[in-house]
């Protein structure tokens, strides 16, 4: 049988219509979480760079989901995420995301049947434009309706 | 810097992943997704009977390990793989090894293998690269 297209998403932007911006007291409570301690220089812990660029995208999960004609019910699945810093993540520093969806690719799966891979690039920016990192996710979402 | 190639680097552990810690991950990463709340929901999709912790969280063992092994370097970059899934009641250890050291310009700039496993299971796993300042002579 012939696997039918995926959307075409690419280069779909997200990119959040407001700054992020990681507070002390939630960056100590998020440390405190998983045991570690925050610093006590200003800086975030480096985890931020996932959480400020998903919160800030201007997109939930579910409605990433549902760009890529994907129902978030069915269970998207973290497959990779790669990470650059040009500068450390600090507190109560405003940060601006952009980003785009990179690509989605479906292809025959052993395990699921069929699936497709999403792989999405975020960036972080100080309102002056400066780089602050980027990062890339790829998510796999199987296509169950499809198998 | 001491880090030497080939070091294992202090692993950092966890007892027992707490079901308390995920609801305050679903608050933090904004992601309601109820496979991290509730266990009735978790066995109801076919996916065992605990609830299953955050990717990123799993995430930032992983990083902490770093910055407690390393404390005097800056974490660079990261490129990890998701591979298994950590669930409520698991004991978790990150650790890692160093590939390679050199002294640059900008500092000198070690590279790790890393890892994430739980209960034994291999979670994540990946690289890292991390930068400690220049010292002067």
């Amino acid at each position: 049988m012939e696997i039918p297209p995926p959307p075409r998403v690419s280069g779909y932007a997200l990119s959040g219509s407001k700054p992020y911006t990681i507070s002390a007291e939630e960056n100590a409570a998020l440390c405190a979480s998983i045991g570690a301690r925050p610093a006590q220089d200003g800086t975030a812990h480096p985890i931020y760079f996932y959480i400020a660029t998903q919160v800030g995208m201007g997109e939930t999960v579910a409605g990433l989901c549902r760009v890529c004609e994907f129902d978030v019910e069915e269970g998207p699945m973290m497959a990779g995420s790669k990470v650059t810093f040009q500068r450390p993540l600090r507190t109560g520093q405003p940060y601006h995301v952009s980003g785009e969806i990179v690509s989605l690719i479906r292809k025959p799966s052993r395990k699921l049947g069929v699936m497709d891979m999403l792989e999405y690039v975020l960036r972080l920016s100080l309102a002056d434009g400066t780089p602050v990192l980027s990062t890339t996710n790829v998510w796999v979402l199987p296509r169950k309706g499809l198998s | 810097m001491s880090a030497v190639v080939g070091a294992e680097l202090k692993a950092f552990r966890v007892a027992c992943v707490s079901p308390e810690g995920m609801k305050a991950w679903a608050k933090f990463l904004h992601d309601p997704n109820p496979i991290h709340l509730d266990p009735l929901v978790v066995r109801a999709k076919g996916l065992g009977d605990r609830v299953i912790n955050q990717g990123p969280c799993n995430l930032a063992y992983v990083i902490s390990m770093l910055q407690a092994a390393l404390p005097q370097a800056a974490l660079e970059s990261i490129d990890v793989r998701y591979v298994d899934n950590v669930y409520g009641g698991d004991a978790v250890e990150a650790g890692g090894k160093v590939t390679a050291v050199a002294a640059e310009p900008a500092g000198t700039r070690v590279d790790c293998e890393v890892w994430l496993r739980a209960e034994g299971r291999p979670v994540i796993t990946g690289k890292a690269t991390l930068r400690a300042p220049a010292t002067r002579a």
